[in-house]
């Protein structure tokens, strides 16, 4: 069959566009372990670089002696903070507008600090050297609770800030306390509060954990001393900022540095900040005129590059007895590590955590976080969720549950009741957001239909019944959440790293037999970009995604861009991939209207090709267009068919989603068992259906992880407790749910193609509904809030506090 | 971490008592001792290997004694450093009570790890610090034991 004979919908079918369950094309590389990642990075007379770590969590370093390490046979170097610092580079800027020592100078703050870079010609020569270098440690008091570091006797963690009463957030108010940072209308809210029906007040934490991606953290510094110029190979999910931070530190001109970030094994956050192995590698490189690697181990990214979580949060909601919401009070107290590493948009220190008013018309509103320094690593990043949405997710959702225990009523009805309505989009929240678009009823009534929730209700309570007559052992917990994601950071008029402007790019170029490459400023990480990103262009310029090629993270090709994560790639990448496609149709457009001899306002768009308006067998293709455009002398237009967008967002998206879970919990063992898991997801349009289940399948997981089991835990002295994968839990399929997924489409008003962004809902929404169901389970014994994670242990405790086990 | 237990040793209580100040005997019986050098009669200097699931070191460290009491009871506290492996610290009181012929030997042990010794080997420290100990104990009330009888 041919282009003429084919319907409109046949030739789209061809071009696999958005909607298309295309095969993710990246697979084809993975399954057959034809991946290229930084350790597969091998270089002429590379050299491998290692660090000597502090056992300590906070003491002063005497004296670092690395004499016997430099006689291990192979050892080209060893730097310490001293080596480092006529260069200026002993400390580094971190993203939040800290600064963090990149090799211990004077003092160690966390166990696993950076305090002495080997560098080797192997990698087992380096490690053995490790071994050899002597240090001498004062041991000092250790504090890593966040409440008692802001007792007034509290050691003094940082003492590089000492007097320092201002920090980068505004005043700091004793020296451990980084910031504080508020949002919406104290005294008004304080007013709801005194003069409510009901108040519910709970302090909700969310641990400590880590994202600890498949692949851990590394990278390869190249300087080339003939041309001046230095390649950084890296993990890095933004790879032009980190240029442009390598630049201003180093002092090397952005154009002699080019960022390369090849296939990343998982970043979920991670991969986002600057690392000491970093910063060490280029100095190695330069130094020695030697490329150098560097790639952590385990324990060495579960111990020291960023964590995330670790906010405790004590919640207010007041309502009226019917259940109405009327306010909401907040006060965090942000546990930071050592070091402000958080990895959030310079004007927000505690990430976008005023999106805490959830999917609830909550007419007033006030949050305030402290961020405080502990003897623990630094980071704070955002796994899998957009800055600090997981945690302010959590927050809302347990703040409903606590209230509907303490109104009495069914969760899921008062959560019905206090949704923010369909009429009432666009939503100005109390905390100073703007919901694009949301309707939320009907995702709730669509998730509670689905799961049959009403029966579930009368099985769980028969179950009741049955355990408090001895007849089991077992009881049901139905978890309810009802998420709204704020992502696509964002606007440059409120957003930039570093001064970095949170726009995003995309460049094309046709090529002449109508095939094409695409450029973005994104880097996937396993989010299959390479098969989404055709797609849109696909539906937008006609060509068949298979026909596209998509390439991100060399800073030499690819246009400047912020980079991947916070589900910011398709709400501003691929917003500018689709602005991108529209010049390279208006172009055609013009190219189709000479060749078909008629004016440029005759011809329109049909597909994948230009047709004449109102004589469709008069058309030309795409294909035909772009071997015109470069072929054929057309007056008053240049040859070839390129076109670039910088995409800066007008507003944020808001995803959102409602999710179910029954679990049934053996009260005498703490065993869980996720009997259903259903995730109903609003993405707004969506481009690949396979690919979205596949993010939410994984971030579910992940979910399920920091909810029932995975934290990162320290002891008094600061020890870290679970650096391995035998104490740190990543589920197998063993242990993973069984999800079904569902949704619902409202596109996003102001995004090109109404696209709201996925990866990280699952992560946001699921944590809630695996920690609600618990808490659930539960509830007619009177157990308001237990901490996460619930693991075996921590659930035979509740069952045990309870007085369930007799 | 606390570690207590106790033991019967066929010897007199003077004799457990001068044994437990005797760096030879505490050379021998210490396992992966593989230095002791007595700095003072309440110094010592101690090179150690130890290993602890994944983790194996040498640790160097000082021990401290303190034979207020004697010979009804001696304390002991140290601190061991091992390098990338991590640092442990700890103390020991030991009393000692005629039994017949014998002298029933009670410890009450506590130590703190920091360090890769404590992240890899939590879940294996409490079990291998038991396992040493024994050990120490065992071999202890038989070099005693041989030496009472020799």
């Amino acid at each position: 069959m041919n282009d003429q004979v084919m319907s409109p919908e046949q030739r789209a079918a061809n071009l696999k566009g958005m909607g298309c369950a295309r095969k993710r094309v990246e697979d084809v590389r993975f399954t057959q372990g034809k991946g290229r990642y930084v350790d597969d990075i091998k270089l002429d007379g590379m050299l491998f670089g290692d660090f000597v770590r502090s056992p300590y969590a906070h003491a002063r370093v005497v004296s670092v002696d690395t004499s016997e390490a430099m006689k291990v046979p192979g050892v080209v170097a060893v730097l310490t903070a001293q080596d480092l610092a006529p260069l200026g580079l002993h400390w580094m800027p971190t993203l939040a507008g800290d600064r963090q020592m990149v090799l211990a100078d004077g003092k160690v703050l966390f166990q696993g600090q950076e305090v002495a870079f080997v560098v080797a010609s192997d990698r087992y020569a380096a490690a053995d050297a490790v071994e050899k270098v002597v240090v001498e440690y004062e041991e000092l008091p250790v504090v890593v609770d966040p409440f008692k570091a802001l007792e007034p006797d509290a050691p003094v963690l940082r003492e590089d800030l000492e007097g320092k009463m201002t920090g980068a957030h505004g005043p700091r108010r004793h020296h451990n306390h980084i910031f504080t940072w508020e949002q919406g209308d104290k005294d008004a809210t304080e007013a709801v509060l005194a003069g409510a029906d009901v108040v519910a007040e709970e302090m909700v934490y969310y641990h400590r954990t880590h994202p600890s991606p498949l692949e851990t953290c590394g990278c390869v510094a190249a300087m080339d001393k003939v041309t001046g110029k230095l390649t950084l190979y890296g993990t890095f999910q933004a790879p032009h900022a980190i240029r442009t931070v390598v630049s201003l530190i180093s002092g090397l001109a952005e154009h002699n540095i080019r960022v390369i970030s090849p296939d990343i094994g998982g970043g979920f956050g991670n991969k986002v900040g600057a690392y000491s192995g970093y910063v060490c590698s280029v100095v190695a490189s330069i130094v020695t005129g030697k490329p150098v690697k560097w790639v952590e181990d385990r324990m060495e990214n579960l111990m020291s590059t960023a964590f995330a979580r670790d906010y405790w949060m004590h919640g207010k909601i007041a309502a009226t007895k019917e259940g109405k919401i009327t306010g909401l009070w907040c006060h965090t107290t942000a546990d930071h590590g050592g070091f402000d590493a958080c990895a959030d948009p310079t004007k927000f220190p505690a990430g976008f955590m005023n999106i805490c008013t959830g999917s609830y018309d909550i007419p007033t509103a006030y949050l305030a976080v402290d961020g405080v320094y502990t003897n623990k690593a630094p980071g704070g990043v955002a796994y899998r969720c957009s800055f600090r949405v997981t945690e302010a997710a959590y927050f809302i959702e347990r703040m409903i549950e606590v209230l509907a225990i303490k109104l009495g009523m069914d969760a899921a009805e008062l959560r019905r009741i206090n949704f923010i309505r369909k009429d009432q989009f666009p939503y100005q929240s109390a905390l100073g957001w703007e919901y694009d678009s949301g309707d939320y009823h009907t995702a709730w009534e669509k998730a509670l239909n689905a799961v049959g929730y009403d029966a579930l209700r009368k099985e769980q309570a028969q179950r009741l019944e049955d355990f408090k007559a001895g007849k089991t052992r077992k009881l049901i917990g139905i978890g309810l959440t009802h998420f709204t994601e704020i992502v696509g950071a964002g606007p440059v008029k409120n957003c930039d790293i570093l001064g970095l402007g949170m726009f995003d790019s995309c460049e094309i170029r046709i090529h002449p037999t109508g095939s094409a490459i695409a450029r973005l400023g994104t880097i996937s990480q396993g989010q299959g970009h390479a098969t989404t990103f055709a797609q849109i262009l696909a539906s937008e310029i006609g060509i068949p995604a298979d026909n596209i090629t998509v390439e991100e993270g060399d800073t030499d090709t690819a246009p400047y861009g912020l980079g991947t994560y916070g589900s910011r790639s398709t709400p501003v990448a691929g917003a500018a991939t689709a602005m991108a496609g529209r010049k390279i149709r208006a172009k055609a457009q013009m190219i189709a209207a000479w060749l078909l001899e008629v004016h440029d306002d005759d011809v329109e768009f049909d597909v994948d090709r230009f047709v004449v308006k109102g004589a469709p067998e008069r058309f030309k293709t795409m294909k035909e267009i772009a071997f015109a455009a470069y072929n054929q002398a057309i007056p008053g237009l240049e040859p070839g068919l390129e076109a670039v967008s910088y995409y800066d967002p007008p507003n944020m998206t808001y995803p959102f989603g409602a999710y179910i879970c029954v679990m049934e919990i053996d009260v005498d063992t703490g065993v869980h068992e996720v009997r259903q898991f259903y995730a109903l997801d609003d993405c707004g349009t969506r481009i690949n259906p396979m690919v979205i289940e596949g993010q939410i399948h994984g971030g579910a997981t992940e979910g399920y992880a920091i909810a029932m089991g995975q934290e990162i835990a320290y002891d008094d002295m600061g020890n870290h407790k679970s650096a391995t994968l035998m104490d740190f839990f990543i589920p197998t399929s063993w242990e993973t749910p069984t999800y079904q997924t569902d949704f619902t489409v409202t596109p996003s008003p102001h995004h090109p193609i109404g696209a709201k962004g996925v990866g990280e809902s699952p992560n946001v929404g699921s944590v809630p509904c695996f920690s609600n169901a618990v808490h659930d389970a539960f509830r007619p014994f009177g157990l308001t809030q237990s901490h996460m994670p619930h693991d075996q242990w921590r659930i035979w405790k509740i069952a045990n506090d309870l007085g369930l086990h007799g | 971490m606390e570690l207590k237990d106790e033991i019967r040793i066929p010897a007199s209580k003077q004799v457990v008592y001068d044994a437990l100040n005797d760096p030879e005997v505490l050379k021998a019986c210490i396992p992966g001792c593989e230095e002791l050098i007595q700095h003072s009669p309440t110094e010592l200097e101690a090179k150690v290997v130890l290993k602890v699931g994944p983790v194996k070191a040498r640790f160097t460290g000082v021990v401290t004694l303190d034979q207020a009491g004697a010979p009804d009871r001696f304390g002991l506290s140290g601190e061991g450093k091992g390098g990338a492996a991590g640092f442990a610290k700890g103390g020991a009181e030991v009393t000692l009570t005629e039994d017949g012929d014998g002298t029933i030997l009670r410890y009450d042990a506590r130590a703190e790890v920091g360090g890769k010794l404590a992240q890899l080997g939590s879940r294996l420290i409490q079990g291998t610090a038991q396992k040493l100990s024994a050990a120490f104990f065992e071999k202890f009330a038989a070099t005693v034991t041989a030496d009472a009888e020799a």
